[in-house]
């Protein structure tokens, strides 16, 4: 996780939880779950955490947000298959102040497939304005998706 | 631009992991963390209610 972060931040990652298998997963959490800036014109930000679970390091949970700086999130990938909501499978929420009867944008699940890392590191660089932090961004995901 | 290295990981107590929870909790929904762990774990508190709630319950782990 902390290779394919390094292509748009320098922010830490702390880890913790069980490593065994267990109910307990483990934790990976940039920068505290804040929100960081990201380098580029369209002045976005980024908040990244992911839970993995037993010695095969499968991932268990995770959560992707792209925000507007001084704005708040755009853009929430989510992936809690345990807890109260109702809806378990990977979706994304569309931080817009849109009305679709009841129910407003923002709190509507839209379905995705499973979203990794890469594939986030890859829309903000290619259609979002980031600027990458290293030269080699493309290869490391390329190695990253094998 | 140059290459870089990977981000600095550090590797968290449960104690400090307990003292963030709690800062990201009162930060971000106004409550400590006990106070959203025990809501998260009697099933109070949906994922989805608001923005920030996934963002506090992905620190749950690193507390214990």
């Amino acid at each position: 996780m902390s290779r394919v972060l390094s292509c748009l931040t320098t922010a830490h990652v702390d880890v913790g939880g069980d490593y065994a298998p267990s109910a307990t997963p483990h934790a990976l959490i940039m920068a505290g779950n804040d929100a960081v800036a990201l380098r580029g014109a369209s002045r976005l930000t980024l908040a990244v955490s992911e839970h993995y679970t037993g010695w095969q390091v499968q991932r268990a949970a995770y959560f992707y947000a792209i925000g507007l700086h001084d704005s708040g999130e755009l853009l929430a990938y989510h992936w809690h298959p345990h807890g109260k909501s109702p809806v378990l499978d990977p979706h994304l929420h569309v931080r817009a102040n849109i009305q679709l009867g009841e129910r407003w944008l923002g709190k509507v699940h839209l379905p995705t497939g499973a979203i990794k890392l890469e594939d986030i590191v890859s829309l903000a660089v290619n259609e979002l304005a980031v600027e990458p932090l290293r030269e080699d961004w493309e290869l490391l995901l390329n190695e990253n998706r094998t | 631009m140059a290459t870089r290295t990977d981000n600095e990981i550090r590797e968290l107590t449960p104690e400090q992991g307990q003292q963030l929870l709690d800062d990201k909790a009162r930060q971000y929904l106004g409550i400590s963390g006990e106070e959203f762990r025990t809501r998260w774990e009697a099933g109070e508190i949906d994922a989805d209610d608001e923005p920030d709630v996934m963002r506090v319950a992905m620190l749950l782990p690193l507390a214990g």
